[in-house]
Order: C-alpha cells, then sequence, then structure tokens
C-alpha cells in the first residue's frame, strides 16, 4: 500500500507541478501540421486581442479547424474555440446569447428568428459532399440511386443482396449480410440537409420528411456528430451511414457513386461539389440550395454550410475579431479548404459573402 | 460513502454549558453560522428541485401523463413520450443488477469470510480501486475496446440459442456493440464496488456466536452462511441493492456511450436502446423551447424515480434495524 | 473474526452437502475473478495506453487545435480540472462541515435538523446531469459558459457527500469528550471548535477527498456549463475552459487515433489523480481515527 501511495504521490506532484507551471504556453506543440496558408495575408489589419466562442455543426469541423490554427498565425491575439456540438445546438447557443458565432448547416425555422436576441446574417463559408458511406468486404465499388437510398435508411432494404441494390451494380458480388443503418442522434444540419436531398429527389419513396432530426426507424444505430457515425460504420461490417467527404475519408471509408438528377452516376469529390455549386441559386440573405442540383457532373448530395452572426456587434473587440475572422476565412482560408476535403465557395457568392461581413456593425 | 447499517444510536444532544451560564455573543454566532449554513443546503437543494421543476413545466403541462406513458418522442413534431427511455433505464439497471448482485455478494463473503488474512486487504485495496475509475473512463474503455470486441461474443450467443424458448427472444439478432447489453455490463462494473462495501459491512456485523453456533452444529462453510450471515443480512442487502440501483439509474456518460442511442422498446438485450440520462446528455445543447423543457422533464423524472428508489432503501434499511 | 472452517467431529459429511460447500465455495472465488478481471483488464488497458502518451509535454501543453492529427496535449484539462474541482472544494467542503456541525452538535432530533438530513440524501441521489442543468438554467444562461458554472455544479455534488461524511465523523465521537470540555467550563462553541472536530477531523477529511474523488470524474455537470478550450485558461471566471472528464467524452466519440490516445492519456491522468486522492482518505482515515 506504502508503495502505491508513493507512486501516486510523485504523479500527482507531477500534475500539480504542471499546472502552476508554464500554463501560458501557445500551442507550440510539436505534431501539429497546418497545412498550407502561412502569413501571405494582407496583414494590414491592426492587432486584435480577444476571445471568441463559437459552436455548431461538425460537418465543416475539419476545416474550420485548420482556418482556426492557421489564423493564429495573423492575429495571434485572437482565440477562437469552436465546441462542435452539432448544427442545432449551435443555433440554440447563438439564440441563448452564449456563443459568438454558430456554425450551421441548416436554416433558422421562421417561428424562431424573434427568440434571437437580434437580426443575424448567414455567411456561407464551404460547401461539400455528403458521401453516402458502407463497409463491407470486396465491394469497392458501390452504385447507389435515391431511391435505394430511401429504402435502404427507412429499413425498407434490409439486406446488401437485395435485388434493388444488385439492380444498380450488376457486377458486384453482394453479400447477404444485414444491413446496419448508422444515422445521427444529435440535432445535425448534415441530418437536415441529406433528408432534404432525398425529399427532392425521392418525393414519392421517403416518408419521413426533412429536418435537423427525423424519426428514425427504430433499428436503426445512432451516432453523435459526423465522426460518430463515421466510428459506427467504420466499426460495422455491412454498415451504411452519410458522412461529410472529410470524415469519410480521414476514417478510410468507402463511399458510394450516387446517381445525379441527370442520370449520371457520380462520386462524391469536390469536382462534383463545385459543379453542384456553379449552379445554384442563391437568395439574397445569401441562403442556398445546392443539393439534387442540375448537371451531368453534379454531385447530388452536395451540403452548404454557413456562420451565423448577429448583425449588430455589442462588443467593440469581439465585432473586430469576428470580422476579421471570417473575412479571412472567405480570403485566405479559402485555399485551404481542398486541402482537407471542402470544396471553396464560387467567386460570386465569396464577394457576396464579405460584402455580408463588411455590413456587420461594431461600436466605435 | 458510509451509509452504514450501524449508524450511531442516536445523534449527540444538544448541550448547555454547564460552567458558564452565560451564552456568549462568539457562541450564539457560531451557532447562528452552523445554523444558517444548514438552512442553505436546504435552500440549495430547493431550488434545485423548484427551478427544474419550473422549467419542466411547460412540456408536463402539454403532455400531462402522455409524458411518462407516450412511446413516441418526436422534438421535430412537437411530441414528447418518455416511455422508450424509461424502458431503456430499467432495463440497463436491471442488466446491471442481475449481473452485479450475486457477484458483489460473492466478494463480501470473500472479504468478510473467506479470504486469507493477507489476501483480505489486496482484495479490499482493489475494491476500492475499482470505485475510484471515473464513470468516463468506464464509458471510455466500453467504446473503444469491450463493444467492438463483445459483438462476435454476442453473435455466437444469438446464433445459439435460437432454439431455446425465452432465450431466443432475449438474444435474437440484429446483434449490436452498442445495446443494451453492454450498457448493463459497464454499469454493472460501476455499482459493484458500491453494493459490495455496504454488503461487506453488513456481514461483518454479524455476531462471531451466530457464526460458531452454526459450525458448531456441524455446518459446513456454506450452510453456516446460509443460517447466519444471510437470515441477519437481508435487510441490509436489499439497502444495498437498492442503492447500486439508484446509482445505475442516474448514471449518464458510461450508458450514453454504449447503449446505441437509437431507442425502441424491445425485449432484444442486443439491441441498441437508449435511456433518460443518455438522452439528455445528447439531445441538451440542441434544445429550445418546449423541447428543452421535456429534457429536464426527462431530468425531473429521473429525479423523481431515483428519490423513490433511495426512499425506499432508507426505509427498509432503518426497519431493519428497529428489528431486535 | 475470521473463523478457520467447520472442524467436522462427526463422521464425514454427506456427499451433497460437501458438493454444495464446494460448489458455493468456487462461485465465491469466481465472483471475485468476475470483478478483478474486468478491472484488470481495463487497468492494464488503461495503463498501457494512457503511459505511452503521458509525459512532461502532454501534462502541460496546448490541446491541438486540429482535432484528427496533431500531437498529444492535455495542459488546459489537467489545469482545468484541478482548478474547477479546487472551487468547489472550497465552496462545497465548508458549508457542508459547518451544515453537519449545526446537524449533529445543536440540531438533535429538531424537525429542522431532520429536514435537512432527508435532503441532503434526497440530493445524493439527484442523477449528475440534472446538477449541470440546473446551473446552466440558472447561471449559464446569464453569464455565459464558464469554469466557475462547472464549479457550482459540481460543488452541488458533493454537499450531500461531504454533509453525510461529517456527520457521520462527529457522531462517532465519544460524548465523553464534549461532556468533560463542558465540565471544564468550556462554552459549546469552544468545545466544538477544540474538542470536537479535532477528533473528527479524520473522518472529515477522509470524507472530502471522497468527495473530491468523485467530483474530479464526473462529467455529466461540466456538459453544458464549461464550453471548450484549446489553451489553457486560469481564470474560472472569464471564459470558457475544459477539464479531463470532459475531453475523455469528447474525445472517445471521434475515430481519429490521435484523439483516441489523447483519450487515453487523459483517462490515465484521472484515474491516477483520482486514485491518489482516494488512496490518501483511506489512509488517514485508518490511521488517525480515534477508536
Amino acid at each position: 500500500m506504502n508503495r502505491t501511495s508513493l507512486s501516486g504521490a510523485a504523479i500527482a506532484l507531477a500534475i500539480l507541478a504542471a499546472a502552476c507551471g508554464d500554463s501560458s504556453k501557445i500551442g507550440q506543440s510539436g505534431g501539429t501540421t497546418v497545412p498550407g496558408g502561412q502569413g501571405n495575408t494582407a496583414t494590414t489589419e491592426a492587432a486584435i486581442s480577444a476571445t471568441l466562442n463559437a459552436s455548431g455543426a461538425t460537418f465543416p469541423k475539419a476545416f474550420y479547424e485548420v482556418a482556426i490554427a492557421s489564423y493564429k498565425e495573423v492575429q495571434a491575439g485572437v482565440t477562437v474555440n469552436y465546441n462542435s456540438v452539432g448544427s442545432g445546438a449551435g443555433r440554440q447557443n447563438l439564440q441563448d446569447g452564449v456563443v459568438d458565432f454558430a456554425g450551421s448547416d441548416g436554416l433558422v425555422a421562421d417561428a424562431d428568428k424573434p427568440r434571437y436576441k437580434g437580426e443575424f446574417v448567414y455567411v456561407p463559408t464551404v460547401a461539400a459532399p455528403i458521401t453516402v458511406s458502407y463497409n463491407l468486404n470486396g465491394v469497392n465499388e458501390l452504385q447507389l440511386d435515391a431511391d435505394t437510398i430511401a429504402k435502404i435508411f427507412q429499413r425498407q432494404i434490409t439486406t446488401w443482396n437485395d435485388p434493388a441494390i444488385a439492380a444498380l451494380n450488376p457486377g458486384a458480388r453482394l453479400p447477404a449480410t444485414d444491413i446496419t443503418v448508422a444515422r445521427r442522434s444529435d440535432g445535425s444540419g448534415t441530418t437536415e440537409n441529406f433528408t432534404r436531398y432525398l425529399v427532392a429527389a425521392a418525393p414519392d419513396t421517403w416518408t419521413l420528411r426533412s429536418g435537423s432530426t427525423v424519426e428514425w426507424p427504430a433499428s436503426t444505430q445512432a451516432g453523435q456528430g459526423n465522426t460518430g457515425v463515421a466510428q459506427i460504420v467504420k466499426a460495422t461490417p455491412g454498415g451504411i451511414g452519410y458522412v461529410d467527404l472529410s470524415d469519410a475519408k480521414a476514417s478510410s471509408l468507402q463511399f458510394a457513386r450516387v446517381r445525379n438528377k441527370a442520370g449520371k452516376a457520380v462520386a462524391p469529390s469536390l469536382e462534383g461539389a463545385s459543379a453542384a455549386l456553379a449552379g445554384a441559386q442563391v437568395n439574397a440573405d445569401l441562403t442556398y440550395n445546392p443539393l439534387n442540383a442540375d448537371g451531368d457532373a453534379s454531385y447530388p448530395i452536395t451540403a452548404p454550410t454557413w456562420v451565423l452572426v448577429y448583425k449588430n456587434q455589442t462588443d467593440k473587440a469581439k465585432g473586430a475579431a469576428i470580422k476579421s475572422f471570417l473575412k479571412y476565412v472567405l480570403t485566405d482560408g479559402q485555399k485551404l479548404a481542398k486541402e482537407v476535403d471542402f470544396a471553396p465557395l464560387p467567386a460570386s457568392l465569396q464577394l457576396r459573402a464579405l460584402a455580408q461581413v463588411e455590413d456587420i456593425t461594431v461600436p466605435a | 460513502m458510509t451509509l452504514t447499517t450501524a449508524r450511531a444510536p442516536s445523534p449527540t444532544p444538544p448541550h448547555r454549558g454547564l460552567g458558564s451560564a452565560r451564552n456568549s455573543l462568539s457562541d450564539r454566532a457560531f451557532r447562528a453560522l452552523t445554523l444558517t449554513c444548514g438552512v442553505l443546503v436546504l435552500a440549495v437543494l430547493g431550488l434545485i428541485a423548484v427551478s427544474t421543476t419550473t422549467e419542466a413545466w411547460p412540456a408536463f403541462r402539454e403532455e400531462g401523463l402522455g409524458f411518462v406513458f407516450g412511446t413516441r418522442w418526436a422534438p421535430s413534431a412537437g411530441v414528447f413520450g418518455s416511455l422508450e427511455f424509461v424502458y431503456g433505464t430499467v432495463v440497463i439497471s436491471a442488466i446491471a443488477l442481475v449481473l452485479a448482485v450475486p457477484v458483489s455478494v460473492g466478494i463480501a463473503l470473500f472479504l468478510s469470510d473467506l479470504a486469507p488474512r493477507r489476501l483480505r486487504r489486496a482484495a479490499s485495496s482493489l475494491i476500492d480501486l475499482l470505485a475510484a475509475v471515473p464513470s468516463v473512463v468506464y464509458g471510455l474503455w466500453g467504446i473503444l475496446v469491450f463493444a467492438p470486441f463483445v459483438v462476435e461474443i454476442y453473435d455466437w450467443i444469438s446464433r445459439n440459442t435460437e432454439s431455446v424458448p425465452v432465450l431466443s427472444t432475449l438474444f435474437a439478432g440484429p446483434v449490436s456493440g452498442f445495446s443494451f447489453f453492454t450498457a448493463g455490463v459497464i454499469l454493472a462494473l460501476m455499482i459493484t464496488p458500491i453494493i459490495t462495501s455496504i454488503t461487506r459491512e453488513v456481514f461483518d456485523t454479524v455476531p462471531a456466536s451466530q457464526k460458531e453456533a452454526a459450525y458448531a452444529l456441524g455446518a459446513t462453510r456454506w450452510e453456516m452462511i446460509r443460517a447466519a450471515i444471510f437470515p441477519h443480512s437481508r435487510v441490509g442487502m436489499v439497502g444495498a441493492v437498492l442503492l447500486g440501483l439508484g446509482r445505475a439509474m442516474g448514471e449518464t456518460i458510461a450508458a450514453a456511450l454504449v447503449i446505441g442511442s437509437s431507442p425502441q422498446i424491445t425485449a432484444r438485450l442486443f439491441g441498441t436502446g437508449d435511456a433518460m440520462a443518455a438522452v439528455i446528455a445528447n439531445e441538451f445543447g440542441e434544445s429550445g423551447g418546449i423541447h428543452r423543457a421535456a429534457l429536464i422533464g426527462l431530468g425531473v423524472e429521473l429525479f423523481l424515480i431515483t428519490i423513490l428508489v433511495n426512499l425506499v432503501a432508507r426505509a427498509i434499511v432503518n426497519r431493519g434495524l428497529r428489528r431486535p | 473474526m475470521s473463523i478457520a472452517g467447520p472442524i467436522s467431529l462427526t463422521s464425514s459429511l454427506s456427499r451433497g452437502r460437501r458438493v454444495r460447500n464446494r460448489l458455493a465455495t468456487a462461485g465465491v472465488w469466481l465472483s471475485v475473478a468476475a470483478a478483478v478481471v474486468p478491472l484488470g483488464f481495463i487497468v492494464a488497458y488503461l495503463v498501457q495506453q494512457g503511459g505511452r502518451v503521458v509525459d512532461w509535454a502532454f501534462l502541460t501543453e496546448d490541446i491541438p487545435i486540429i482535432s484528427r492529427g496533431g500531437g498529444p496535449g492535455m495542459g488546459p484539462a489537467v489545469l482545468g480540472t484541478l482548478l474547477i474541482t479546487g472551487a468547489a472544494t472550497l465552496m462545497a467542503v465548508p458549508l457542508g462541515v459547518l451544515a453537519a456541525t449545526y446537524l449533529n452538535e445543536y440540531g438533535g432530533k429538531r424537525r429542522l435538523a431532520g429536514t435537512i438530513r432527508l435532503m441532503a440524501d434526497v440530493m445524493a441521489g439527484v442523477p449528475s446531469i440534472v446538477m449541470g442543468l440546473f446551473v446552466y438554467s440558472v447561471y449559464v444562461l446569464r453569464f455565459g459558459q464558464r469554469g466557475f458554472a462547472g464549479a457550482l455544479a459540481l460543488g452541488c455534488l458533493m454537499l450531500p457527500i461531504v454533509i453525510r461524511s461529517a456527520e457521520t465523523a462527529l457522531q462517532l465521537v465519544p460524548n465523553e469528550l464534549r461532556e468533560a470540555s463542558t465540565a471544564l467550563g468550556a462554552r459549546t462553541s469552544r468545545t466544538i471548535l477544540t474538542v470536537v472536530v479535532p477528533a473528527a477531523l479524520p473522518g472529515i477529511v477522509s470524507g472530502a477527498l471522497l468527495a473530491v474523488a468523485r467530483a474530479a470524474g464526473e462529467t455529466a455537470p461540466l456538459l453544458f456549463t464549461i464550453g471548450i478550450v484549446n489553451a489553457a485558461n486560469p481564470n474560472l471566471f472569464d471564459g470558457t475552459n475544459t477539464a479531463l472528464s470532459a475531453q475523455i467524452f469528447s474525445n472517445a466519440r471521434l475515430p481519429f487515433l490521435a484523439a483516441q490516445q489523447r483519450a487515453w492519456g487523459a483517462a490515465f491522468t484521472l484515474v491516477a489523480l483520482v486514485f491518489l486522492l482516494t488512496a490518501v482518505a483511506r489512509v488517514i482515515a485508518r490511521r488517525f481515527t480515534v477508536r
């Protein structure tokens, strides 16, 4: 017992000493790799000092992380904490005034708008394909269409060798494995976009409607965040789920080619996403819908994402920091997008977004 | 955590100083200070109870009894029936008890009777170590190590019990590593130390004379246990089990990580499910308005159930103490 | 008090009784194994995975912003756990000990004391997430997410444990000590402060340490109250914070190896901390208690 106490004491002393020690070090950890974009911004900005708290979508998390990390090189005094808790939680946090801006893949319902503390704006940042990822040994190529996807996720198709899937994949050897459907347990913009796609592309088959939460059939599995779904698919032979491209690739998942509106089977890729973005109609408030887009090369499940922020900022330093950060994301940050498998905005949308950020008012 | 069955007979009676007749200022001040602290504690709890109930009220009012008995939980449609989650909480707690109680009783017997004296202290420390592991670490181990590992075992069990009457329903597929059963196992690991330590204290209070009497009559060790230890400890053991149950029902994090988060009412133990505390943890961040009220309502519901279990445990234990 | 097994004075036992006895003994040893083996696995895994990752850099450096890769670092979480749990302790322990003093020394069988005792027992059963919800509605919505909110939630969690153990410790102090002190002319408050509390101190301290250990390991109350940071934040009242338990929870769900390694490292650190507190508590209780 004494020996254990001694070693325990040693560990505790180490921890205590660490805590009282150099706790003001700012991320110089050895292994952090910040891809691309190093300090070639127009640093004509004055130095700002502020801490921004943000929360929201897990979909763009990988992109925001690299953007935040490389933004630190530009404005070392600004710390951005992004808590990826899902689009729904992000919007709610902004409504409650608990965060300075929110990341959301979905739009705020009209009924909720008055609950916010003031007028807010949508700032589009990036877009990316939502993959239909699967885990099936020996099946390296899979093609699906909206109807089949709808039936799978509604548990009307329950095994991999179902005739509907076989019909789309004549050459593949599909096993008789049960399909395990992975979906989100939290309020998700990814779910919202995925289901909106199914409503648009398979209106007669898909009955669960769309939303950030949907009443999934009981025998589905749920994970938290895009990474939670990726984890389930990865761990379950026969699993299938909807995951953003970045997390799917990082988890080494296989994804299906999806038949788009023009009938072509397109793999989820940045080219497919950019093609879908090109034709999308953008509204005055900068919301837009690239789902189920026209065009031969468009990937049909391309999802948008925005930053929601109050138009009239109340804190001078925070307001300046928000504008600076968003401007960074929309200029130099866009170059980082491709490296983490996100599609940058088309030039016209980028300019309109920058104008939107300029309109944010900050107290003098 | 020292809910012992052998509480001191009665609390020390308030006394007045025999020597000094003056109730000096400092004396009164000190007394006032402690009284204030006592009242403050009461106030804090009262505040928790009142504030959570008021926050939850809109949901209760809207759903009425449907909140407790409704089977459909659909925030997007404004429908909040918590039965699936109550079911999940009950099932995983039941599994946890079924697994933990025999093991805990066995360990308690080991610690109070069977263990050679040298092993006793080591085993006791080991149990303390089990209690010291935070629930989130059990959850971490569960999600990263146990759940992936155990799927094949579940599959094997499921396939091999297909023809056995009751078991085939309980263990029917499709199986998932993240399921009621996995959550139950993790909870069992967590509540074993609680049940063990209380049960062990109870066993230790069995008078040696009773044990010796049993042996003198020619009993084997097992017969002595049945004749002397168990009857004496029945009440304490029930109290211990109920306390373990209370802890299992309120456990949020470990369950949330491994239960599957897909609510359903089913007899299939290897299927996914959801539990009250886990739902709150998963959905609270994004909730607003009536959804949030409903989640706080789940918290209140859970609170009431655990209070009930704890009060029943106390009542049984206290009644048992009064028996001669 | 170990009785070394039955001495059979009569002729040998019936086979049935012998078999049942052996089975029962086997059952007991099996149940010990059933607890020890999984625990052994967990600890071994923890030490193996966590020990690989934990070093000075891990305990001090910032949490990498890029969660997929980046090196390990949990400094802010270590600091957060220590500060938040420390603040919770500073709030809960004095309050709880004084309340227990009232209950045992002044309250006796009065109705107020009985009510407080009942409420403390009830509070001990509140699921930890409800504490978090409470602090969220009452504090966070007004002041934002910060370390202090987490400390409030943990403090509420610790309070009933402290009260219970402190009251028990005070009860165990023999009345003779109190009477002797009063006979020597001391005022009640003096008796309590100079005789009773010191006698009960080992029990009080060990109970408090157990409460601290429990609080350090809790995640649910911190979920919505403290937010997240990547760099250490030593200020509990300004800005969000993080803690080891919260980091373990969020990293456990990420499929990336680096994140999982950080989770194991944080778990290792946390278990070491909690185990240390528990061990110290037991040692104090055993060695210094007045019997």
